[in-house]
């Protein structure tokens, strides 16, 4: 059943992508609705995989275009996500987990369309083609846009890491 | 080259997509410029942080929520394409006049005073025909009485005298 086979993978994109628990089951919710009701429309000599993630990649950027999340803060990286690794060097450790903490809340300043990339290549790990499918994009722009947003990341790390340095 | 330019070679070097030229070219700027290494070894620290997200379980409450979506319901469609044409909106008004006029049908042969419209429209019938009777006979005398009366009318045609007419 689809529920089964692609709810965890819908809400872990639009989590991910919104930054709210509460708004990501909603729109997981939302989405599955559209999918339900573009069925008839599934050509089938698509990967329906990627099909499904054009439908939820569209739905979550047409909605942030709307609603502006932007503005919205994310919640708290450690709210839902738990640190289960172990570092022989808690130091080491600490940096890790700041570093990802600043990643998570940085992805907030992203274009849609840049974190939508972002997401799909460096959070799930998608090969170049499939996110070109998904988003419907030819592959330079896509590779464009994930080393944009790379970069943009790359510079919040630093400022953070340059302020506390500074205190 | 300049750092704008190496910027956008550094996702394809981490990636190790880039020729080789290219690749050398990228390696001996990130040696002597320190604000591209940093921001290199930054860029490697992103992606990492990144790729140790990890994925959450959706929680039972959403999974209630997804399971209850009703399908939605197929649209209504005639499963015989030769009787498409009967929902074309041009027949609607021929439609219409139909259906009334075997209400009116179905009224006659299932209603309960079928025998006193059947006496009523019979009495009707027959009035009509004693109506058409009566003047086809009114019509015969006239005719009859013409006939008799016709030399008579004929003379009186003659007599009168039309005004400027010839006079011999």
């Amino acid at each position: 059943m689809l529920v089964d086979s692609y709810s965890k993978r819908i809400f872990n994109m639009a989590y991910q992508f919104a930054g709210s628990y509460q708004e990501a089951e909603d729109l997981t919710q939302d989405i599955f609705l559209k999918l339900y009701n573009s069925l008839s429309k599934y050509d089938f000599k698509r990967n329906f995989s990627a099909w499904l993630l054009t439908i939820a990649r569209n739905y979550l950027i047409d909605q942030y275009r709307r609603t502006k999340w932007e503005k919205q803060t994310r919640d708290n990286f450690n709210d839902h996500y738990l640190t289960s690794e172990t570092f022989e060097n808690p130091e080491e450790g600490a940096v890790k987990e700041e570093n990802k903490r600043t990643v998570w809340q940085g992805i907030n300043n992203l274009t849609s369309e840049i974190r939508m990339a972002i997401i799909l290549r460096d959070i799930q790990g998608k090969q170049y083609e499939e996110i070109a499918e998904i988003m419907s994009l030819p592959l330079g722009t896509v590779k464009s846009r994930i080393n944009r947003g790379r970069l943009q990341l790359a510079k919040i790390l630093k400022e953070k890491k340059e302020r506390r340095n500074e205190m | 080259m300049k750092c704008k330019t190496i910027e956008e070679l550094l996702s394809p070097y981490l990636e190790d997509e880039l020729n080789p030229e290219e690749k050398g070219t990228v390696a001996k700027h990130l040696k002597t410029c320190e604000n591209c290494s940093l921001l290199f070894s930054l860029m490697k620290e992103t992606q990492e942080s990144l790729a140790d997200i990890p994925e959450l379980e959706v929680s039972e409450n959403l999974l209630d929520r997804l399971y209850s979506i009703p399908r939605k319901k197929k649209r209504f469609k005639l499963r015989f394409p030769n009787f498409d044409f009967l929902v074309r909106p041009s027949l609607q008004p021929i439609l219409t006049v139909a259906t009334i006029m075997l209400i009116m049908i179905s009224f006659y042969f299932y209603g309960p005073n079928k025998s006193s419209i059947d006496k009523s429209i019979s009495r009707k019938i027959g009035l009509g025909y004693s109506k058409v009777g009566r003047l086809y006979a009114k019509a015969e005398s006239f005719t009859a009485s013409l006939g008799e009366h016709k030399d008579n009318i004929l003379v009186s045609l003659k007599n009168i005298k039309l005004p400027g007419g010839n006079e011999d």
